[in-house]
């Protein structure tokens, strides 16, 4: 019984053990919980299951990273097929891994201070942003009768810490202080026949921001010294009411329906509402100090599956989604200042999407399957409007119509004890209406004459009209019992199109991926695993230059044509073998590869040959973008002994390198990037560490039993 | 063949299957997972009768009269529905037998799901006879999904990326892949899925960046990229690839040299040194620092 017993009923274990790592990984670390090297990691799991077979009760408490950052526990009770009831703590760190020495007064608060007078002596410190997201859980189960079911789960998140900020109008360093509470709520009905099913009800999502806005100021008596107000996003909530069901008519034929209504809110007070000290210089806001915001959200679809022949099947769909902004057009933020064409009033952004879909497959020759299917989704977006309710002013011209037809062709063979294998093509028509042309009156503008159009010449990358061709092959092929082989690759391209006119913007995109995975059983006991990727995404995008600085237009003359050839290129390599080396002794090794290279080429070509250098030629900069590669390898080894039936002992050894040449955080020398305008102002020093080496071991005791 | 008097081991009805499939045949599971082990659906959710619900043997492999009948020494035949990975039962009949219990609640619109209409079983994904579902452990979901994405395969290890392979965000926190919705995500759209972690970025906002309203996708590649902050691409070009060569924007990609020169559009946060709250503005504050004219400085979403 005993063996009968092992095989059948379920097994709780609980891991303990410690780990360590031999030097900071800032990089590899971002979420693992496992950044600081002072001191051994505790490792702590455990899956702990009780079931009473005559109830049909489990009893279940589970754990993982329980001695880490990133701990997560959960615990449940399931009376199955009657009543449950589950609550769980999951934490989840993000620790940047910049570090920034500053002389930031205030960071992390609502009060911060830039330092602009005294830099040399002003105390510094090291920074580590990062932020924490705390979630708890309640879930609930109730089948209420036969095929009715009830359903409830909420979560509630406080999400904490700092990330990276900026003033706005200077490459200045603050930070962003993050609070915020997040909830989320649903219940639904469920009920199910044969013939029909049915689930509605209600979800709910609430979001408060616990800061309303930073108060930026400044440490000098310089001219920069009013106060700047960073904002926050308002808090918000939105409510939606669903429903779902599902008919069959015959077992071969089946309707679906999703209904769908939500309504979200802003109604928060905007953030700057409560500031009284408004220095003379910058004026308080005028206009409500509320935005009222309401979105409506709406989707009906329809879906109807069939399968009218033996070997013909069809898929057929009808689905529109709206997302109606109802908020009330108002001007905010206007005192002082003239009212134009582009006068700040809220902008609604509402879109209304109808996809229709039919895809057919037709089976033959008992091996081979035929899939054809057609997919046209249309998309309406509203243009601004004004409080005086006509067309608000762009500036990035703007489609109120958008049209996309997909055309998708597939041959499968699919039932082989050997071989499998696809082919399938994909070919879409991106277009749409007349452009919305972006016209902005911009007092700078004044004296360029036609390069005022230039704005209008850049073609939007969601809007472009664009064709796309994708080609794929997968094959699967087992040429030997043990060995079995997946292949596949996919090439992908792009055109947009609207070159005569809007000349700008992206012009081609490609995208591959080749890839070979293996598996080879060698015994009973020795499994070995292989993979390689290739993968490979280009972009080419055109786009007028001007420089802002000298030059015979008063700072915006000299125009040059500049070309970005973007590629981003990828190996990937795994290898993997598991191994029963004795009956009590398992051993595994996995070796993975990461190598990426971004490349960013560009070309810069003077259209005035007369005019001054169009690059940036002050001694302060280096044109163009230098190749990024990173590396990153990584070797995991461990073994489990059996000490007896219930024991074990896991040992763990990785070594991981991981390598950067990334300029992001750097001025062109290699050199840390220091934030500020000038040498006397922020001084905000940026350290990243492009090689990190690390070594792991870990030793685990795994006690198991029922 | 089987023996009509054996007892049922686990289920109603299993004796006759059990009466050979019994501790005898099954196989324990081990670290190489080569054979299920038939014995181990007692350890799930399937194997408990105190739960009208759970089904038999039969009930998703057929009656299998010819495999149960079977005499000699040979390979019987195979049950009426098996579904290893060399079976020859049909997707469509495999996947009507899990249907038959499991087409209601959130498996209402499997058949127009992506997965179903590109000949995916049920059983490519989830295993039933072991304790451990792969694909239902957050920890080791990606091992089941990677065996067809190979892109996010490789993404997810891009040094920009969700917390996927450190267990902290699963596949299926974001889609629903017996759903039918665009890209089978959790949500009718791209955004409301994103706004169920990201919530401030649903605004509305005083100031809207129009991309960030209609679909997170437009600029970001939520699996991995190599830009920070799972940018498709880096500031400038990405902006430029809707905004106009005027002024400081279509400024040229540079390094600067030191602090000071004023042309930050590429490094550190690129043209988000500026424009810093690029997802939406809430402030009112006019400008005082010079250049601009007064409301720019908010409506370009730079505070």
């Amino acid at each position: 019984d005993d063996e009968i017993d092992e095989l059948i009923k379920p097994e709780s274990t609980v891991s303990i053990g410690v780990g360590h790592w031999s030097n900071d990984r800032p990089q590899q670390g971002i979420y693992d919980g496992m950044r600081e090297n002072e001191s051994p990691h505790l490792l702590i799991d455990a899956d702990i299951v009780k079931r009473d077979d005559a109830t049909g009760t489990w009893l279940r408490f589970e754990t993982r990273n329980l001695g880490l950052d990133n701990r997560e526990f959960s615990g449940e009770w399931l009376r199955q097929g009657n009543i449950g009831i589950k609550v769980d703590y999951n934490r989840i760190t993000r620790e940047s891994p910049q570090t920034f020495n500053t002389p930031l007064q205030g960071a992390g608060t609502t009060n911060q201070t830039v330092v602009n007078s005294g830099l040399a002596t002003a105390p510094r410190r090291d920074l580590t942003l990062g932020t924490t997201r705390e979630q708890t859980g309640l879930s609930f189960y109730k089948n209420l009768l036969p095929g009715l079911e009830f359903n409830v789960n909420f979560k509630h998140e406080e999400k904490t810490g700092e990330r990276a900020w900026s003033p706005g109008h200077a490459v200045q360093f603050v930070t962003e202080p993050v609070d915020s509470t997040t909830r989320q709520l649903e219940a639904a009905l469920s009920y199910t026949t044969k013939k029909w099913q049915l689930r509605g009800g209600y979800n709910g999502s609430w979001y408060k921001n616990n800061n309303p806005l930073v108060r930026v100021g400044y440490t000098g008596a310089a001219s920069n010294t009013n106060p700047t107000y960073l904002s926050f996003p308002g808090d918000n909530e939105a409510h939606q009411l669903f429903l779902n069901g599902g008919y069959n008519f015959t077992p071969t034929t089946r309707a679906t329906l999703k209904l769908e209504y939500a309504r979200a809110l802003q109604d928060d007070y905007l953030p700057t509402s409560g500031v009284t000290d408004w220095p003379a210089a910058v004026q308080a806001a005028v206009g409500p100090d509320k935005l009222d915001g309401k979105v409506d959200t709406r989707l009906a679809q329809f879906g109807l599956t069939s399968r009218p022949f033996k070997n013909f099947s069809l898929n057929a769909s009808l689905r529109y989604h709206e997302t109606k902004d109802k908020t009330p057009i108002r001007t905010f933020s206007t005192a002082g200042q003239p009212y134009n064409a582009t006068a700040p009033d809220y902008v609604r952004n509402s879109y209304k999407t109808i996809t229709s879909k039919l895809e057919g497959t037709y089976r033959f020759a008992e091996v081979y399957s035929f899939t054809a299917g057609l997919e046209d989704k249309r998309q309406d977006r509203d243009r601004p409007l004004r409080v005086t309710g006509a067309e608000k002013d762009i500036v990035v011209p703007l489609r109120s119509e958008v049209d996309e037809l997909t055309g998708r062709l597939e041959l499968r063979r699919s039932l082989s004890d050997t071989a499998n294998g696809s082919v399938s093509w994909l070919h879409s028509k991106r277009s749409g209406n007349r452009y919305k042309r972006a016209l902005w009156d911009h007092s700078d503008d004044i004296g360029l004459g036609g390069l005022q159009d230039v704005r209008n010449l850049t073609n939007p990358l969601h809007m472009a009209k664009r064709d796309r061709d994708r080609l794929r092959v997968s094959v699967d092929w087992s040429p030997l019992e043990a060995l079995s082989l997946q292949f596949s690759a996919e090439e992908g391209r792009d055109k947009y199109h609207d070159h005569s006119t809007m000349v700008n913007g992206l012009d081609k995109g490609t995208n591959r991926l080749y890839t070979i995975d293996a598996v080879y059983t060698a015994t009973d006991a020795l499994k070995l695993n292989a993979w390689y990727s290739y993968d490979q995404n280009k972009a080419e995008q055109s786009h007028y230059r001007t420089h802002t600085t000298g030059g015979a237009g008063g700072g915006f003359g000299d125009p040059a044509f500049k070309y970005s050839d973007l590629q981003d290129t990828g190996n990937s390599l795994g290898l993997g073998l598991r191994w029963e080396a004795t009956s009590r002794l398992d051993i595994g090794a996995d070796l993975e590869f990461f190598r990426s290279v971004s490349q960013y080429d560009q070309d810069v070509v003077p259209l005035d040959a007369g005019g001054v250098p169009v690059f940036p030629t002050t001694a302060n900069l280096s044109l163009g973008a230098p190749d990024i590669e990173n590396k990153l390898l990584r070797l995991s080894l461990f073994s489990v002994y059996t000490l007896d039936k219930s024991s074990k002992v896991r040992f763990d050894f990785i070594h991981e390198r991981w390598k950067t040449d990334d300029w992001t955080w750097q001025f062109a020398d290699g050199s840390p990037f220091v934030y500020g305008a000038n040498v006397n102002t922020d001084g905000t020093t940026v350290y990243t560490k492009p090689k990190q080496v690390s070594n792991f071991v870990a030793v685990r005791y795994i006690y198991s039993f029922r | 063949a089987s023996d009509p008097d054996a007892p049922d081991l686990i289920l109603k009805g299993d004796a006759k299957c059990t009466s050979c499939h019994d501790e005898a045949d099954d196989t324990k599971p081990t670290m190489l997972d080569l054979r299920p082990s038939i014995l181990a659906i007692g350890k799930t959710k399937h194997g408990v009768i105190a739960d009208g619900r759970t089904p038999s043997c039969t009930d998703c492999h057929g009656e299998s009269e010819s495999h149960l009948n079977h005499k000699g020494s040979g390979n019987p035949p195979k049950p009426d529905r098996w579904f290893a990975k060399n079976t020859d039962t049909p997707v469509d009949a495999r996947n009507e037998t899990c249907l038959t219990c499991h087409q209601g609640g959130k498996h209402m619109n499997w058949q127009s799901s992506i997965h179903a209409n590109r000949d995916v079983a049920c059983t490519s994904c989830h295993k039933v006879h072991t304790d451990h579902d792969k694909v239902r452990d957050k920890r080791d979901q990606t091992e089941v999904c990677f065996s067809c994405h190979k892109e996010q395969r490789v993404q997810v290890n891009r040094p920009s990326h969700h917390p996927v392979l450190e267990g902290k965000v699963a596949c299926s926190s974001c889609h629903d892949v017996h759903n039918d919705n665009p890209k089978t995500l959790i949500k009718s759209s791209t955004n409301d899925t994103c706004y169920t972690c990201h919530m401030e970025k649903r605004g509305p906002f005083v100031h809207s960046h129009q991309p960030v309203t209609e679909d997170c996708g437009i600029c970001h590649n939520p699996h991995g990229t190599t830009s920070p902050n799972l940018l498709k691409s880096r500031p400038p070009f990405l902006c430029q690839s809707c905004h106009d060569g005027l002024s400081h924007h279509g400024a040229a990609a540079s390094l600067p040299r030191g602090p000071g020169s004023g042309n930050f559009q590429t490094v550190a946060r690129g043209c988000l040194n500026c424009h810093t709250n690029i997802h939406g503005s809430n402030s009112t504050q006019n400008s005082s620092d010079g250049s601009a004219t007064g409301y720019n400085q908010s409506q370009s979403l730079r505070r």
